[in-house]
């Protein structure tokens, strides 16, 4: 498999939120500071690319008709570890997500790849494919929660970063982040749902504009490469 | 309370009554195009380098959806051939070299009293003298009214002249009251009618009260007040106004028992049959912002624009366009030297002063275009169909009861070509049953 | 002369050759002047400020329109007068006292976010002004809420910043005596810089009415729904009438109606869909009024019903000419015995 085109894919041309708009839920719900970001973002890359691995493993006993029915019991039980994982070691994040760790496991992302990619190909393609999907959702949500930080409340990388006594990263969630400018000039309605839609489709259609250049550049390339070829 | 319609605009009318009618001169050379009417062309009945008098028949064909035409001057055919026809492209016409002795030719006499009584005579008569709708239609007037016997039990004569600049109806009420009246009645016994309704706008108050003194009861015309609005001349919408009665999609006014009938088009039945003169000449209104003068000019069938322009005091600026009968419905001439026809009630000489096209026409969903459409259509819609070329929601929306009034395209602030893009999805529509057509019969 | 003629280029133009003089631009000019009234009371209420609010407003909602459709080479627009109307009347529905910065916020969201990206002037489906006072409001609730006294406002309390009427009247408290019916009417209250008078804005309504911009449909419905609603539904310690009066009064209810509503792209084409907007922002406004948490419910009604426009277009068509309403009745007689 060519693991540059599967991130590629993952990042990019394929991206599970900006392309196949997938996973919005949590996109939408968690993407108010740096901190929640990060963590469900890792949150979801570890269980992805597990159960790929473990589904596409399996894929050939898996009897067509409950496919389903599997998958969902794969991806509870990594969901579970990563849950109590996150209660047990940086409980914040854990309290900050709330709901949204559970409901991983009907997340669209992790069904849709295993139904998707993991059905039909290798272990280790599953894994490259499971790292370059989950990053590729880690990015957006730290696209998204940059955004939403910066122009709700004037601030960046809420409960990662911590100035006073020194910068420093804080993992445990207490970091107050850098404030930029005061939070009553911030746009408070971006801190809530609504700003998250209005953020998602902002960068949804940035994308396509610039996926949209490059293709109609890539067809004039093509098109004078002909040319040239004619004459 | 003034008859009308729903709907509707209020162009800025720019008419000019007052001015009264010159003669012009017939030109050195006239150039009569043997199709002057909606049906088969006529077939010239003269050679090259004969003598033709004035109103001798010079063109004619048995069809029954065809008229005569007649030579306007007297003098010698030089040439039959293509010449540039007014709506566009070449039309194959006769070339007449005027003599300016406008001998007359005495091939029909005035009708006897029993004659003008009887139908079929009349209605001979006016297929003889090549009378076609002359409010711009060029339907020929005498099958139009055969097809209507039976079924018509309303004659309405068209006296709106709701398009802007023209004033030829109008002139013809005040100057040949009488005349027209006449006329009116002949059409009336033609049609077996007891009566005949005149729908006149009221902005021609002067011309009503002439008409009224001359007793039009006599005559069996009633004479019905309009309101002032765009397009009251419009067949449907004379329908509408003076009877409440609505013509069914895609059908015409005969289906609801009604004819409707141009004021020029009485006048000329009247110097048909009484006069025995066919239609050689009518008056035209020239005007526009690229003429020195607005003219209302007594102009010979087949005076070319250019020449017509000369003698109406020529051009103050350079013309852009050339507008055949109003502005609201006329279409572009594309060559100057054309010459007029009998349908041509106006020549306007415009600059780019009057259309106020813009670049980039956007709709700014104002739904002024909604509220004008004296059809009821939605013409913000269907021009969104249009531009995403779906034709069978454009068929849906009712495309083809647009009768291409302009009043949409006139009223909308964004400029959109809204009578032009439905006229060419009218066109898309008729290709496509052709194209089905072909299909169901492979 | 014949040789000139021969080389005249004519253009073959469609139909109609002939146009009204009534563009975009005119529009959004009579709209402009018709709003002045309003701001002029406010300026007699309130000092210059919200002279100063009105300009910067409209310079920077013309300036976002410029700079988007400099930025992603389109044709330039602001010369259509759109951006500055829209710019306009935001400005007209900020508090008095709002800092300046706050509408250019506004203007950013309701140009770019609200008109821009979804293709430009006619094709928003929601009125960017209205839609960028709900984001400053959501936002920014705390100064979007502060409502400066009057300067002529005689026998109030000797503070800077005061309450609404509206906000008496749905607070449960009496209506202080210096918000009689007189000063209510001639915009002697505090409120957004728009919505003070209603001799202004009708004043406004009648330009619009007269150059026929608007179509008289949308506000007689709207304010003829919230009357009818409030006569019937009173509220204790007022009578019916007296209700009626103080909710057409106060509010920016004949401003919304009047301005906001008719706005020509989020609003229905048709006359009957008119109709029925109009009483959809009614009946919602009445309902926001007594139900809901913000004492003025009008814009969301309008932002609601700008969400439904679309539907009442598909659902409200016009007769067919020619085609009778038994006509209909047979046809569909004809489909059902088909069927």
């Amino acid at each position: 498999m060519n693991i540059r085109k599967q991130f590629k894919e993952g990042l990019i041309t394929n991206n599970p939120v900006l392309v196949q708009l997938i996973g919005m839920c949590a996109t939408m719900a968690i993407t108010t500071s740096l901190f929640n970001g990060v963590g469900m973002g890792l949150s979801v890359t570890v269980i992805l690319t597990c159960c790929n691995v473990v589904i596409s493993a399996i894929r050939k006993i898996i009897p067509d008709e409950i496919r389903l029915a599997i998958f969902v019991v794969v991806i509870a039980g990594f969901v579970t570890i990563v849950d109590l994982l996150l209660q047990a070691f940086i409980p914040a994040l854990s309290e900050a997500l709330g709901v949204f760790i559970p409901l991983i496991v009907v997340n669209c992302i992790i069904i849709g790849r295993a139904e998707a990619f993991c059905q039909k190909n290798t272990v280790g393609a599953s894994f490259i494919d499971g790292i370059a999907q989950g990053l590729g959702y880690t990015m957006v949500l730290i696209v998204m929660c940059v955004i939403r930080e910066f122009f709700g409340s004037g601030r960046f990388g809420g409960g990662l970063i911590e100035l006073s006594g020194g910068f420093r990263f804080t993992l445990d969630g207490t970091g107050t982040g850098i404030q930029i400018f005061d939070p009553d000039y911030g746009a408070g309605i971006l801190n809530r749902p609504f700003g998250g839609f209005l953020t998602l489709g902002v960068l949804i259609a940035v994308m396509q504009y610039f996926t949209a250049k490059a293709k109609k550049k890539a067809e004039l390339k093509a098109a004078e490469a002909k040319e040239a070829e004619d004459e | 309370m003034a008859h009308t319609f729903k709907g509707g605009v209020h162009p800025n009318y720019m008419k000019a009554p007052e001015v009264p009618v010159s003669v012009i001169a017939p030109p050195p050379q006239v150039v009569i195009p043997l199709a002057q009417h909606i049906g088969a062309p006529c077939i010239p009945i003269v050679e090259v380098g004969a003598y033709v008098t004035m109103g001798q028949k010079i063109g004619d064909n048995p069809a029954p959806v065809s008229a005569p035409v007649h030579a306007s001057v007297s003098g010698r055919v030089v040439a039959i051939e293509p010449r540039p026809y007014p709506m566009g492209g070449t039309s194959m016409s006769v070339v007449i070299e005027n003599d300016g002795l406008d001998t007359k030719c005495d091939a029909l006499e005035p009708l006897t009293e029993e004659q003008l009584k009887d139908p079929d005579a009349i209605l001979e008569r006016i297929r003889e003298c090549g009378i076609v709708g002359m409010g711009g239609a060029m339907f020929p007037t005498a099958f139009k009214i055969r097809g209507g016997i039976g079924k018509v039990d309303r004659l309405i004569i068209n006296g709106a002249e709701c398009e802007p600049y023209l004033n030829g109806d109008h002139l013809t009420m005040k100057l040949f009251p009488e005349e027209l009246l006449k006329g009116i009645e002949l059409v009336r016994i033609a049609s077996g009618v007891d009566k005949a309704y005149y729908g006149i706008e009221v902005n021609k108050q002067d011309a009503i009260s002439v008409l009224k003194a001359h007793y039009p009861e006599k005559y069996g015309v009633e004479i019905v007040s309009e309101k002032v609005k765009y397009p009251q001349g419009g067949e449907k919408m004379q329908v509408k106004a003076v009877t409440g009665r609505e013509v069914k999609p895609g059908g015409l006014p005969s289906g609801v028992g009604c004819n409707v009938v141009s004021t020029r088009t009485c006048y000329a039945v009247y110097q048909a049959c009484y006069e025995g003169r066919p239609v050689i000449d009518r008056i035209v209104t020239v005007a526009g912002s690229a003429m020195k003068q607005t003219v209302n000019a007594l102009t010979r069938v087949g005076t070319p624009f250019a020449y017509l322009a000369e003698q109406c005091g020529g051009f103050a600026k350079t013309p852009r366009k050339i507008v055949l009968g109003g502005p609201m419905m006329g279409i572009c001439a594309t060559d100057i030297n054309a010459p007029t026809v009998k349908g041509t009630s106006g020549v306007l000489f415009f600059t780019e002063k009057e259309d106020r096209n813009v670049k980039e026409p956007t709709c700014i969903h104002c739904g002024k275009c909604i509220s004008v459409c004296p059809m009821r259509l939605e013409p913000m819609f269907m021009y969104m169909y249009y531009k995403k070329g779906d034709l069978d929601m454009l068929k849906k929306f009712h495309v083809t009861d647009c009768f291409e009034c302009g009043s949409c395209a006139y009223n909308c602030p964004g400029r959109l070509p809204l009578t032009h893009a439905f006229k060419t999805a009218k066109v898309m529509l008729q290709e496509q049953v052709v194209r089905e057509k072909e299909a169901a019969a492979k | 002369m014949n040789e000139k003629n021969e080389r005249l280029i004519l253009d073959v133009a469609y139909q109609p050759q002939v146009r009204t003089e009534l563009d975009t631009k005119r529009i959004m000019l009579t709209v402009i002047v018709a709003l002045l009234p309003a701001l002029v009371v406010s300026v007699i209420r309130y000092g210059a400020y919200p002279l100063a609010v009105a300009a910067v407003s409209t310079a920077s909602a013309v300036f976002f329109e410029w700079a988007y459709r400099a930025l992603m080479k389109k044709s330039r627009t602001v010369d259509d007068l759109s951006a500055a109307v829209t710019g306009l009347l935001l400005a007209m529905v900020m508090p008095a006292g709002i800092p300046l910065w706050v509408p250019v916020i506004g203007d950013l969201f309701a140009i770019v976010v609200v008109k821009q990206l979804y293709g430009g002037i006619g094709k928003n489906f929601l009125n960017p002004a209205l839609a960028g006072r709900a984001f400053l409001l959501a936002s920014y609730a705390m100064l979007m809420g502060v409502w400066t006294t009057p300067k002529t406002l005689a026998g109030a309390v000797d503070t800077v910043t005061m309450a609404t009427p509206l906000s008496y009247l749905y607070g449960g408290k009496a209506l202080p005596e210096y918000f009689s019916r007189l000063n209510l009417f001639l915009g002697n209250r505090p409120g957004c810089i728009g919505e003070l008078s209603t001799l202004a804005i009708l004043i406004g309504a009648a330009i619009l009415l007269v150059f026929k911009i608007i179509d008289w449909r949308i506000p007689v419905s709207t304010v003829g729904t919230v009357a009818v609603l409030t006569l019937i539904f009173g509220k204790d310690g007022y009578g019916n009438f007296d209700w009626m009066v103080y909710n057409l009064l106060t509010g920016g209810l004949l401003f919304g109606a009047v301005f906001m509503a008719t706005d020509y792209a989020t609003s229905p084409v048709t006359r009957k869909g008119r109709v029925l907007y109009g009483f959809g922002i009614g009946a919602l406004t009445v309902l926001i009024r007594y139900f809901g948490g913000y004492p003025e419910g009008i814009s969301y009604a309008i932002l609601i019903m700008n969400l439904c426009s679309w539907a009442i277009d598909k659902a409200f068509h016009r007769r067919q000419f020619g085609v009778t309403a038994e006509d209909i009745k047979a046809e569909k007689a004809a489909r059902e015995g088909k069927k």
